[in-house]
């Protein structure tokens, strides 16, 4: 502070030409330890391995490495006594294209993790299930879904079903009731371009794979299949946006990310276009969706449309997460619109180092379906961690999608890539608050993320959470994409009041 | 003997020059000039855009040429001719446009990518032809389009041809270097 000088102040001192050179040493050695005082902050907000994690209301409970593979998505299953964690993994790094399983001593391409995390101090690595070789998005099997056998209408009800992706090409679905030997049960292939985030009806078996069928215009698109039987999957319809469907010509719709299905009961299926640009929400009336036309024409694409909420260009949806029939406090004693239907859209950051608009997270209040709008917004302060400068990406990607009572409607947790994991109480949707955050520490496997500054690249390591999800106990699980592994967190002090836990 | 020289020397001279001149006058040169980008602000930072009005070109031809970061499949880079629909800024022109013929490999600036030829159908019930082009450099896209009245070969030719000039080359490269 006693360095401090304005500008003003500055030129006046030079313009009476009376700075003498005790001035000056004092100005240099002033100017210096600025310098290394920021150095110092910058140095301070960059990772370095054997640093505690950053945390606020949030606290680690265990761990696991998942191998040094980069982590999509994670889903906590309770079968029988036993809480079971499937991730979803991208496929290899180009250092390190097929890591080694200790536990089979084989170079396996990334596939999924299984994990028991009954105790979740110490989680116990099961097994890994390989997925298609490739690098990055190139391979893998990044999205997980689980279904019990006795709730699927004709599954076999000693099975536990596992819905993943096998890279771009497919779908497969395993029985894992015995989770350290899964057994595969069925495979949808078909040339297909690309696949991403399924959602699975448990109770009724229908599934919306997000998939790339080959003569579509997109990369991303949906089939739309019943699994009730999952050793024989029935395909129901193909279906996306009008301009994206074959033999169409003109500008082509944004790509799918994926949708959540409130299934019969709520009877909408709401699907996130865009993920990070260009986006917008639709709202599909889902019986219409099934039991219309199935032709893949402009005509019945749009049938089953209840409407549409377009965002920004700057901006898309990767997660929809509805939350309906919400009391709003503060509309307690309106007549009308006490309690709102409220959707919770999560961007996605894509480019390292803030090289895009803020991805973030919105809330459309869609009670009014014809009339959907945005109410509200939450992004993590950039510069409380100088995220920008990290290294990999800054800014939102997903958001828990358990609707488990423990924390639905009144917690949501979001990964925001360096940022690490932010809790937010939306209680009152109008204002999200955050009251808790994780970051977690890099470790040796931590996979650096470059950028390209003047034709070079340039590299920085930095946690990636990639996705979160919970379980009914309240346990907050999230996977780094920077093969960091799974972090399994509780709540604590204020955050866990919010929630209403012990 | 040496005034004969000297006057053979000068009407070759002459004459030499005077074939450069027919040759200019009888190929004239394709006279681009930056123009502002005309399209609103969408996903993706504005591009530059050029517009040559000269019998070299076929009449007038606009190129918009821009960098997209990020847009690309690392892997596979420009795959189909469904990609370069969707990413070649057609749509700023024009919602309504169809392909003339599948496309094919190109290469600009050392990228490689596809192009194409399309129909646009213009708000005012004009038409236009036009080219998209799309390569790539791992993760990352180059797109441009260019639309024109004229022949389809002409607006094509006219835009490859700008977009190898060293200047247009090096801007390019620049763009995807971050630069």
């Amino acid at each position: 502070m006693l360095c401090y000088r304005t500008g003003s102040q500055r030129r006046l001192v030079l313009n009476n030409g009376v700075e003498s050179m005790s001035d000056r040493v004092k100005l240099a050695v002033c100017l210096s330890i600025s310098y290394f005082a920021c150095a110092g902050v910058v140095y301070a907000q960059s990772q370095v391995i054997g640093a505690p994690p950053e945390a606020s209301n949030m606290k680690l409970v265990g761990a696991s490495d998942l191998q040094a593979r980069s982590a999509y998505q994670p889903t906590v299953h309770h079968q029988g006594d036993r809480w079971i964690a499937y991730i979803g993994h991208h496929g290899g790094t180009d250092e390190i294209p097929m890591p080694a399983n200790p536990l089979t001593e084989r170079a396996e391409p990334n596939g999924t993790s299984i994990v028991d995390v009954t105790d979740p101090a110490k989680p116990k690595y099961l097994t890994h299930i390989p997925g298609q070789e490739g690098k990055y998005e190139g391979g893998g099997a990044q999205m997980v879904r689980v279904c019990d056998g006795k709730g699927l209408p004709k599954g076999d009800p000693n099975a536990v079903y596992m819905l993943r992706t096998f890279g771009g090409e497919g779908h497969e679905i395993w029985n894992v009731a015995t989770p350290e030997k899964p057994v595969l049960v069925s495979r949808i292939t078909g040339g297909l371009k690309d696949t991403h985030k399924n959602w699975w009806e448990c109770d009724t078996g229908i599934a919306f794979l997000v998939s790339g069928a080959a003569d579509w215009r997109t990369r991303r698109m949906t089939q739309v299949y019943d699994l009730s039987d999952p050793a024989n999957p029935r395909k129901i319809r193909d279906f996306g946006l009008p301009g994206q469907e074959p033999g169409s010509t003109g500008a082509v719709p944004t790509e799918l990310h994926g949708p959540i299905s409130t299934g019969p009961d709520g009877n909408r299926v709401y699907f996130g276009y865009g993920t990070n640009k260009g986006g917008f929400i639709q709202i599909v009336d889902r019986e219409k969706l099934l039991k219309g036309p199935a032709e893949p024409t402009a005509e019945n694409l749009r049938l089953p449309e209840v409407s549409r909420l377009a965002m920004s260009s700057f901006n898309g949806a990767h997660t929809t997460f509805p939350m309906l029939k919400m009391p709003i406090a503060e509309f307690a004693k309106d007549k009308d619109g006490k309690s709102r239907d409220i959707m919770m859209v999560v961007d996605e950051a894509i480019l390292n180092e803030c090289a895009e608009p803020r991805q973030m997270v919105w809330f459309a209040d869609v009670t009014v379906e014809n009339r959907p709008m945005m109410i509200s917004s939450y992004t993590v302060p950039e510069a409380s961690g100088n995220f920008c400068q990290r290294g990999g990406r800054f800014g939102s990607h997903s958001s828990n999608e358990s609707m488990a009572p423990v924390y639905y409607k009144k917690m949501v947790f979001i990964a925001f890539f360096n940022a690490g994991v932010r809790a937010l109480d939306i209680r009152d949707p109008y204002h999200p608050v955050e009251v808790g955050y994780f970051i977690p520490s890099i470790t040796k496997a931590t996979d650096k993320r470059c950028v390209t500054v003047d034709g070079k690249e340039r590299c920085k390591v930095a946690i990636q959470t990639n996705n979160v999800e919970t379980d009914e106990r309240g346990y907050v699980y999230i996977v780094d994409r920077a093969n960091t592994g799974l972090h399994i967190l509780e709540l604590t002090g204020p955050a866990r009041a919010v929630a209403g836990l012990p | 003997m040496r005034n004969r020289m000297v006057i053979s020397v000068a009407l070759l001279a002459l004459g030499a020059l005077s074939g450069v001149a027919a040759y200019e006058r009888a190929v004239p040169r394709a006279d681009w000039r930056e123009i502002a980008w005309p399209f609103p602000r969408d996903g993706w930072p504005a591009g530059r855009a050029f517009r040559c009005n000269s019998a070299a070109c076929g009449g007038e031809v606009d190129v918009y040429v821009r960098p997209k970061i990020g847009f690309c499949n690392c892997d596979s880079g420009v795959a189909d001719d469904d990609e370069v629909d969707r990413v070649a800024d057609l749509d700023l022109m024009s919602e309504r446009f169809v392909p003339r013929e599948p496309g094919h490999v190109i290469r600009v600036a050392d990228m490689q990518g596809r192009i194409r030829g399309y129909d646009l159908n213009m708000s005012d019930g004009s038409r236009r032809t036009a080219v998209g082009i799309a390569v790539s450099r791992r993760c990352d896209l180059m797109v441009a389009v260019a639309q024109g009245r004229g022949a389809a070969g002409e607006v094509r030719r006219a835009a490859l041809e700008y977009l190898a000039s060293p200047d247009m080359t090096r801007w390019m490269n620049a763009a995807m270097d971050g630069r």
